[in-house]
């Protein structure tokens, strides 16, 4: 049992946050051991302070416990926050990620059964740019995020909020298109690529929101490349989506959808601008 | 001071003209929107909210520009904003939900944020659900998420579209109290970037709503719209005052009556213009309210 007491100014000074660390810590051993000073202390510490920390209490108790894809963002060093936002992105959730990876199977598998390999390699790189599209498009704006009138009215700019979203989402679908690929029976460096015209019709589905819905201005891109591919596929596979014309004309179209992007970002920040 | 103003502002969907040459003055305190489905009260409080953006004519709000970024960027800050149809992630529980837009509003202080998600859950009487799903709480308490994430941070814009729709009457007082309080001058403005937590002159709330005796119990100013056009502006007294010497019970509806229902005595209570002899009724903000609209009107009643 403890013989010594601490002076009641110190614990006062302790009680309000105004002694250095060593000393506080050291006070903190004794107080442990000592019903008096632990009773002392509670005298000087004011109503406010003592709701605040009920307050805190009950708010780190009502808080609930991050779902799956929060976690895996916290532990990967996403700070709090950013991680509860994206945690919101319909294609970010399991469920979206699962059906990703399930169309990305299909594709590898056929291309390991079917009889000849090449026809399932050009069935890859005609799904895969298709995935991030969708998931992009899934990610942010009117009619595919339910709380975005809310959002718009909120200080956080929409644009840093697509921009945010929007690298998550090509981020994760992009590594599960990249398994994909070089799960692939097909040579080296033809399974990559589905890189380029995923990056160009992503960007420029995103720049079609700008004056359209997510949805619709995907649908328009992902049915323009399907009609592509179509039209120029026959009797050339695979040599369209390799041919060094496809991936250029996919380069010129992501970087004018940037820049058509950085032009309209003010139309993620209010409606009808 | 005026916190709200509004000139000349005209905003069109396709061919249809939802506000046409509205021009404004609202003023701290509480005022109610009223008008028949489709007289542009949800685009006008999505303006005020700066959801939208004017097509011509100027806003101005809490003495500030939206059209610029910077300054429409500082009015969010003192807006909350609650929509006609509140849209929600359903797979959050009511306080990651309301933490979430709490995020969206720039608290990013864990602990802070948390005691504030907090408060407001317990403003709209929902501190005990708050670990519930969205998707498993009733119309009503939804409602009520929606609310609590509107008031974060206690902002000095106040804007609410319909905010009582889908509430129980026990549920519709607690919000008249809640709102009336909120309305009073001299509140501390919460949010983490307005500037210092400075106090105001006095809150501005805008609400719309198809309940004339919530706005007669709560708001001091009344506005009403038609078809996109500014009708009355005025107290709920001067907009029941309209109805003065032109509302009547009678046995059986009045020739005269523009508007007349049968009411729970078996007497009909006509609004127009009374016969010799009629039992004239002190009026009340909603017989102001038909007689200024006439059969328009009953959009809202019915």
């Amino acid at each position: 049992m403890t013989t010594w007491h601490a002076d009641p100014g110190l614990l006062h000074r302790y009680a309000t946050g105004d002694v250095d660390p060593s000393l506080a810590a050291s006070l903190e051993a004794h107080v442990q051991a000592c019903g008096r000073c632990r009773a002392d202390i509670g005298g000087s510490v004011g109503d406010q302070r003592l709701a605040r920390g009920l307050d805190g209490l009950l708010a780190a108790i009502d808080s609930p416990r991050p779902g799956p894809v929060e976690s895996l963002l916290r532990r990967a060093g996403v700070p709090e926050h950013q991680a509860r936002l994206l945690a919101a992105t319909p294609s970010l959730r399991l469920s979206w990620l699962l059906s990703i990876a399930v169309a990305l199977a299909f594709a590898v598998g056929t291309a390991h059964l079917a009889r000849d390999p090449r026809a399932g390699v050009d069935l890859f790189l005609v799904i895969a740019p298709l995935l991030p599209l969708a998931g992009v498009a899934a990610a942010y704006g009117p009619g595919v995020d339910p709380t975005y009138d809310i959002g718009v009215a909120a200080p956080l700019s929409g644009w840093h909020l697509l921009l945010l979203r929007a690298t998550a989402v090509l981020s994760t679908t992009t590594l599960l298109g990249t398994i994909g690929a070089v799960s692939l029976p097909g040579p080296g460096l033809v399974v990559a690529a589905w890189l380029l015209p995923s990056l160009a019709l992503t960007l420029t589905s995103l720049a079609l929101s700008t004056v359209l819905s997510p949805l619709r201005g995907a649908g328009i891109v992902a049915a323009g490349w399907l009609v592509l591919v179509t039209v120029g596929f026959t009797g050339q596979s695979p040599t369209l989506l390799t041919a060094p014309a496809l991936q250029g004309a996919a380069g010129l179209a992501a970087l004018f959808a940037v820049a058509v992007l950085i032009v309209r970002r003010r139309s993620f920040e209010v409606r009808g601008l | 001071m005026t916190t709200v103003t509004l000139r000349n502002v005209r905003q069109r969907f396709g061919r249809t003209t939802a506000l046409d040459d509205v021009s404004l003055d609202l003023d701290p305190g509480i005022t109610g929107l009223l008008g028949p489905n489709g007289a542009g009260k949800t685009t006008l409080l999505r303006l005020v909210a700066t959801v939208l953006g004017a097509e011509q004519g100027q806003l101005r709000l809490l003495d500030r520009d939206p059209s610029d970024d910077i300054q429409r960027t500082a009015i969010r800050r003192r807006l909350g904003y609650l929509p006609q149809e509140p849209g929600f992630h359903r797979q959050f529980t009511a306080f990651e939900f309301v933490d979430y837009v709490a995020i969206l509003k720039e608290w990013t202080q864990r602990q802070a944020r948390h005691v504030e998600v907090r408060r407001v859950l317990e403003i709209v009487g929902l501190g005990d659900v708050a670990g519930k799903r969205i998707k498993a709480l009733s119309g009503g308490m939804r409602r009520r998420v929606a609310l609590a994430q509107a008031l974060l941070g206690d902002p000095s814009l106040l804007v609410l579209d319909e905010p009582t729709a889908g509430l129980d009457p026990e549920q519709r007082l607690r919000f008249r109290e809640l709102i009336s309080t909120h309305g009073d001058p001299g509140q501390r403005d919460g949010h983490p970037n307005a500037g210092g937590g400075a106090i105001n002159s006095g809150r501005t709330v805008v609400l719309s709503t198809h309940q004339t005796e919530d706005v007669a119990a709560l708001c001091g100013r009344v506005v009403v719209l038609d078809a996109g056009r500014v009708r009355f502006t005025g107290t709920p007294a001067e907009l029941a005052g309209q109805a003065v010497e032109r509302v009547w019970v009678a046995a059986e509806r009045s020739a005269g009556a523009r508007l007349a229902w049968r009411t729970g005595d078996g007497r009909h209570r006509c609004v127009g213009d009374p016969p010799a002899g009629a039992e004239m009724v002190a009026p009340t903000l909603e017989d102001g309210y038909l007689l200024l609209l006439g059969e328009r009107a009953l959009a809202v009643t019915a």
